[in-house]
């Protein structure tokens, strides 16, 4: 699959995600208006879709508030930036993306952002430190992938719809759990219980609906990387480092956490879950053993049973 | 008459065929040409930045005079050089070039130091550095076009329609460097 098609395909995908969100948006507001009035049903569409709006337009900001990131002076990091100028040149991307950084020690790495002009990626002091160059270079690769994919603009998207619905649902089930008796219409008991499972079930659809976009994303980064670099074994071996890196970022807000290159959740609770199929499915990205034999059986290498030893990439930077 | 419409069917359908598949080479080829666009800037800004640095380091070693000469004409020569592959091996040959400046610069202690021998050499290093990305994004691009273009319908009529083969950028190999560490593990 060429970049290209990727990028088609991915503007597809967000194109279904809207019409999904749209009906999906559709059917709480119609439940709404059934239990309650018409026009609230009309007024929580309104809101809805203002909301929606507002967050795509000030998604940039939101981000960086939630991930912690600051923004870089213009003579800060200078060999970080220009590794991220490097990779992006090697993956084509007509603009470098801004760099910002997360006080954390966690090692960890994000784009945001909806098209590539305004795209930057936010990565941890503690990656900094933990990384040698050749690995931060393919984590760096991964996240400009997911910039050149337009992954970000889809999952922006999907992260605020998700959002947006499970908001709206929200309202509507504490309406109709606590002030439903004054202003209920009436209707048959069929439509109420209808009600109660569409407004229940529909925040997780969105959310089902965001999270297995983000996982399969996950794994065509990975490959991504591996391809602009030319390199599968640097990004094996820097997911094989976050594996072996018990920390996780402080600000993990769970609505930002597709972003990350490594779920900033749990690792413990995650393992424990993805024993459960079905739970799963509730995981924003794929268990790293199974990214990096992804990356082994497509690259044709196994790991070592132990890191290669390194001299992190802060070190060059001057950062203690 | 049913035959006529089917007729007309296939040749509609063929028609769209073709049209999808001339848009998908005439891409791949926007797409090599930009990445080529990418190279040259790098290149460029290393064209440029030589004259500045056989200044600085002749000012403190005039008289190595061969090394400096060996630099201008592997310039010259990348600056004349008009397809890829053979801006590639110019390319290298101004590489080993620089590399003997730096090596004879090694020998003057006040030139390592100076300011700005140091941004040079810097300016340089990140050059380098950018040449091979943009080689990676490149020779990628350069690959699907001219897969695009062997492949069967496309090979057959390509060459009249304007198409042709893209040299590579090869230079200094095209694998990974590997990693070879020689300090014990901690």
């Amino acid at each position: 699959m060429t970049l290209q098609q990727q990028i088609r395909r991915n503007r597809l995908r967000s194109g279904i995600v809207v019409v999904g969100f749209v009906l999906l948006l559709g059917i709480v507001a119609g439940l709404i208006g059934a239990v309650f009035d018409l026009s609230l049903g009309v007024v929580a569409l309104l809101g809805a879709g203002l909301y929606a709006i507002f967050s795509i337009i000030s998604s940039r900001r939101i981000v960086a508030r939630m991930t912690g990131a600051q923004e870089l002076g213009p003579d800060q990091l200078r060999p970080l930036r220009r590794l991220v100028e490097n990779v992006s040149i090697a993956a084509g991307l007509p603009v470098t993306p801004e760099v910002r950084i997360v006080d954390d020690p966690a090692p960890n790495a994000f784009a945001a952002g909806l098209r590539p002009q305004t795209s930057y990626l936010g990565v941890t002091t503690g990656l900094l430190r933990v990384m040698p160059k050749r690995e931060l270079e393919a984590v760096l690769g991964h996240e400009i992938t997911h910039v050149r994919n337009r992954d970000t603009y889809l999952m922006t998207m999907a992260t605020i719809f998700a959002g947006v619905i499970a908001l709206v649902a929200d309202i509507g089930f504490r309406m109709l759990l606590y002030g439903g008796g004054r202003s209920r219409k009436g209707g048959g008991a069929i439509v109420i219980v209808l009600a109660v499972v569409g407004l229940l079930l529909a925040p997780y659809a969105a959310l089902l609906l965001k999270l297995s976009l983000s996982r399969r994303r996950e794994f065509l980064a990975d490959a991504g990387s591996a391809e602009i670099l030319n390199d599968p074994e640097a990004m094996a071996l820097a997911l094989r480092r976050l594996e072996l890196d018990t920390t996780t970022v402080a600000y993990a807000d769970a609505s930002v956490a597709h972003l990350w290159v490594e779920s900033p959740t749990s690792r413990v609770e995650s393992e424990r879950r993805g024993v459960l199929a079905l739970s799963s499915l509730f995981d924003t990205h794929p268990p790293l053993v199974q990214r990096i034999a992804a990356l082994e059986e497509s690259g044709g290498f196994r790991l070592p049973e132990q890191l290669p030893p390194h001299a992190p990439f802060a070190v060059e930077l001057g950062l203690q | 008459m049913l035959w006529l419409w089917i007729a007309l069917g296939v040749v509609a359908i063929l028609l769209v065929l073709v049209g999808i598949g001339y848009n998908r080479l005439v891409r791949l080829r926007n797409e090599a040409a930009t990445g080529w666009a990418n190279i040259d800037v790098q290149l460029e800004r290393r064209g440029d930045l030589i004259p500045n640095l056989v200044e600085t380091v002749k000012g403190y070693a005039a008289h190595e005079r061969g090394v400096f000469d060996e630099v201008t004409r592997a310039r010259t020569a990348l600056q004349q050089a008009s397809t890829p592959a053979a801006a590639g091996e110019a390319n290298d040959v101004l590489t080993a070039a620089l590399g003997r400046l730096f090596a004879v610069a090694e020998a003057y202690p006040e030139l390592r130091a100076s300011e700005n021998f140091l941004r040079l050499q810097d300016e340089l290093t990140d050059t380098e550095d950018k040449i091979s990305a943009a080689r990676r994004y490149y020779n990628s691009t350069v690959m699907h076009y001219n897969t695009g273009i062997q492949s069967l319908p496309w090979v057959l009529v390509a060459r009249p329609l304007g198409f042709r083969e893209k040299e590579f950028f090869s230079a200094e190999g095209d694998t990974a460097t590997p990693q070879v560490s020689f300090t014990p593990a901690t």
